[in-house]
């Protein structure tokens, strides 16, 4: 029993440390905040960053947006 | 063969229930202990919201397409993965890409468009685009996984790989969209 944990323990382990840590110089830390905030539900992060780039987007070109969403409903 | 593909259909579906929730673990999960066989059901599913076999063919060719760019790529940026790793972990970011053809289909038929400049034609553009870029991100989220798992590569070779792979890529959906199989861009 003990060696079959062992062994399910070090296959685990060896799958976790195969990939070396990413570094990013001076950006490391920054890197690891975002990261870590996309490995466990993401989506509350999506939704914020959409919703920031769509009303970035609406800021920008207006009402033309309802005719970009009728090129995308046609598209398929 | 036929447990092969019914312990493939239980990970599939843990999986991508996975993807939703934890998608770091679940694609370290996928490869390294992901089957090709997943990929039927992923093949299935694409199938029944795409119909049409010109559109399913033009997807398959996409697929298959990015994955040999990816591959190719990616080995000579010093990639060390398996090709099934990569075709395994990309063909799970079909998953976003269906969703979205669901939605836009389903959407289709309950709201046709064009789209007017009303406050209520504004409110459902934005929310449509909110959605979509939603899923979008889903969809970088998994293809970086992807690529980062698969192929084993730090944050700037796979900018480098993305940076030669987008536009052939572009060019290719640019092609298909040319040929009026698909008149937006497929990924």
């Amino acid at each position: 029993m003990r060696d079959v944990t062992y062994k399910k323990f070090i296959a685990r382990w060896e799958e976790v440390v195969d990939l070396p840590p990413q570094t990013l110089g001076p950006f490391t830390p920054l890197y690891k905040a975002l990261i870590r905030r996309l490995k466990v539900m993401p989506w509350p992060y999506f939704v914020l960053l959409a919703t920031m780039v769509v009303l970035a987007l609406y800021f920008l070109i207006g009402s033309t947006i309802a005719l970009l969403v009728t090129l995308l409903q046609r598209g398929f | 063969m036929l447990d092969q593909l019914i312990l493939s259909g239980i990970a599939f579906c843990r999986n991508s229930i996975g993807l939703v929730v934890r998608p770091y673990e679940t694609y370290r999960r996928i490869i390294y202990k992901g089957s090709v066989w997943e990929l039927v059901y992923i093949a299935v599913l694409a199938y029944f919201f795409l119909v049409s076999p010109v559109k399913v063919g033009a997807a398959i060719a996409t697929y298959a397409f990015v994955v040999l760019a990816a591959w190719f790529v990616g080995q000579r940026v010093g990639g060390r993965g398996k090709f099934k790793s990569v075709a395994l972990g990309w063909g799970y970011t079909i998953i976003p890409t269906v969703c979205w053809f669901f939605m836009t289909s389903l959407l289709y038929v309950l709201l046709p468009p064009p789209r007017t400049t009303s406050l209520a034609g504004i409110a459902f553009s934005v929310l449509f685009l909110i959605v979509s870029a939603t899923l979008f991100f889903w969809k970088l989220t998994l293809g970086y996984l992807t690529l980062r798992f698969g192929l084993k590569l730090d944050f700037a070779r796979i900018l480098v790989v993305v940076a030669v792979v987008a536009p052939i890529v572009g060019v290719w959906s640019w092609g298909i969209y040319r040929l009026g199989i698909f008149k937006v861009p497929f990924l």
